[in-house]
């Protein structure tokens, strides 16, 4: 038996939460999503790029991730909102829990979208269909946001159906569908097919998703090498791959930021290392494991990329220990141009009970900030993660917890009202 | 008009039913006012943008005259906030 997968997915989601937000929160009159809007970075803290657009925006040309400036060349009137990231957590937990009465087998795939297997449960509701709308429909009337809703037999297939027609729609694309509605798409709108490959598929020929299918697999292949093949067998709808319910253990922690000021001494940069370091350590910590390779990289003032790792002597969790090592990675990356952005990233993540190589020169203090850090994180976690911090981090110009979402990310400052 | 946070005083029974009984409202001169709530009209549970709310529409006696209100209590931060045109 064929199964039955739905993908939801919500129209301009940071957008249209902010919007929910401000009718049915704040009781503000005007409803974001019908005017030209986007959700919009700081540019004085050069986060300055939109990350969602109203679909009055889209129409000016406005595109995610354009800069601010090139946004308000193409409409001047743009109303922009800052982002507010735990509201983004409680509209999506609230949603996947609704998604979750109507099947046990449900994979978030990002903050807005989730996959749902429906084969077992979908008798309940008569037909897909069925069951497709009054999802769309119970989310829109418990949450005031609208999805999308795209059904089919794989998960490929049902997240290209969800991009058809927006918003608030439900559309089914299955395999005896394919011809129909999407070969005749632009190659572009493939999901895993992005602007560089479009470019090569360009080159090649190929324009719509059709040519795509009928290449013969060994030119793709040729070309692309693995992912011809995986880009190939999407064009033609297949997919083996299982709505997992359980997310896969993380393969690397790692974090980074873009510091609103250019960093032209060693001992700043270093000063923002050990912030990442503070808060990709706690991660570690957190889900109890200890990583044995840590990278470092930098973007300089000229978007120039570059980075650097070692293994450790043994897998660690410990701050002052990752951020030792990523001073030495820094020391020896570093060319003296100015820094734009800075990186943790660790990987070779180990469970559970580690043992440790003991070092003759500092025996005994492993487990001594071992114990600081743990007690550091239980304070953090009952009074909040400003309740303790490195004095080196009073009053200056960098936040002791550098990367993932800033606080002030999380709840943007509203001029008056009421804000939750 | 935003939706404005108001004090509230409110009964608790032991079945966890909540019910307003006063509200308190800086009017234009900056006093604050406090109204009793006559009657509760009908109350429903929300969850718009995945807040929890319980919506209270009900009656007070403002200057003589009977008026209807809106009041959503918000269950994650207990906030009580004034719903303006309900």
């Amino acid at each position: 038996m064929d199964k039955i997968i739905f993908h939801i997915d919500v129209n301009s989601a940071f957008l249209s939460w902010e919007a929910v937000y401000r009718l049915r929160i704040r009781g503000e009159k005007t409803d974001l999503r019908e005017i030209p809007s986007a959700v919009a970075g700081d540019v004085k803290k050069r986060h300055g790029i939109i990350l969602a657009r109203s679909t009055p925006a889209k129409k000016y040309g406005v595109r995610t991730g354009d800069t601010i400036s090139d946004a308000l060349k193409l409409c001047p009137h743009l109303v922009m909102v800052p982002p507010h990231y735990d509201l983004y957590e409680s509209c999506s937990e609230a949603m996947m829990e609704i998604i979750k009465e109507f099947s046990p087998c449900v994979e978030q795939y990002s903050v807005d979208e989730a996959f749902c297997d429906m084969t077992g449960t979908v008798g309940l509701y008569g037909s897909a269909v069925v069951a497709a709308t009054l999802l769309k429909d119970k989310i829109y009337n418990e949450l005031r946001f609208t999805v999308n809703v795209g059904i089919s037999t794989n998960k490929i297939l049902a997240k290209m159906a969800s991009d058809f027609n927006k918003p608030n729609q439900v559309h089914t694309l299955f395999p005896e569908e394919i011809e129909k509605k999407m070969w005749k798409l632009p190659v572009g709108d493939l999901f895993f097919v992005g602007p560089a490959t479009k470019r090569k598929l360009q080159a090649l020929g190929i324009h719509t998703i059709g040519q795509l299918a009928r290449t013969d697999p060994d030119i793709l292949r040729a070309h692309f090498k693995k992912y011809g093949e995986v880009i190939h067998a999407f064009a033609n709808g297949i997919d083996l791959s299982e709505v997992a319910a359980e997310a896969p253990p993380n393969k690397g922690y790692g974090n980074s930021t873009t510091i609103a000021f250019d960093v032209d001494d060693g001992s700043t940069a270093k000063m923002v290392l050990l912030s990442l370091a503070e808060k990709v350590c706690t991660r570690l910590r957190a889900d109890k494991v200890a990583a044995s390779v840590v990278a470092v990289s930098i973007v300089d003032i000229y978007f120039r990329h570059s980075s650097h790792q070692m293994t450790l002597i043994s897998p660690t969790n410990i701050t002052n220990e990752i951020y030792k090592a990523s001073c030495r990675l820094f020391d020896q990356l570093w060319d003296g141009t100015p820094v734009r952005q800075l990186g943790i990233h660790t990987s070779k993540i180990v469970c559970g009970e580690t043992y440790k190589q003991i070092n003759l020169f500092d025996m005994n203090r492993y487990e001594k900030l071992s114990r600081l850090d743990e007690t550091v994180d239980e304070i953090r976690e009952r009074y909040g993660d400003d309740a303790v911090m490195r004095a080196i981090f009073l009053d200056g110009p960098i936040y002791h917890m550098a990367g993932g979402i800033s606080p002030e990310k999380r709840k943007p400052k509203y001029k008056e009202g009421v804000s939750l | 008009m935003l939706n404005m946070p108001v004090d509230v005083i409110a009964t608790f029974n032991v079945q966890g039913k909540i019910k307003p009984n006063y509200i308190r409202i800086e009017d234009e001169d900056h006093t604050l006012q406090t109204y009793k709530i006559e009657n509760i009209i009908f109350s429903r549970e929300e969850k718009y943008a995945g807040m929890p709310a319980i919506h209270f529409c009900c009656n007070i006696i403002r200057e003589n005259c009977e008026q209807m209100i809106h009041l959503k209590f918000y269950v994650n931060t207990h906030h009580w906030v004034l719903v303006c045109d309900g």
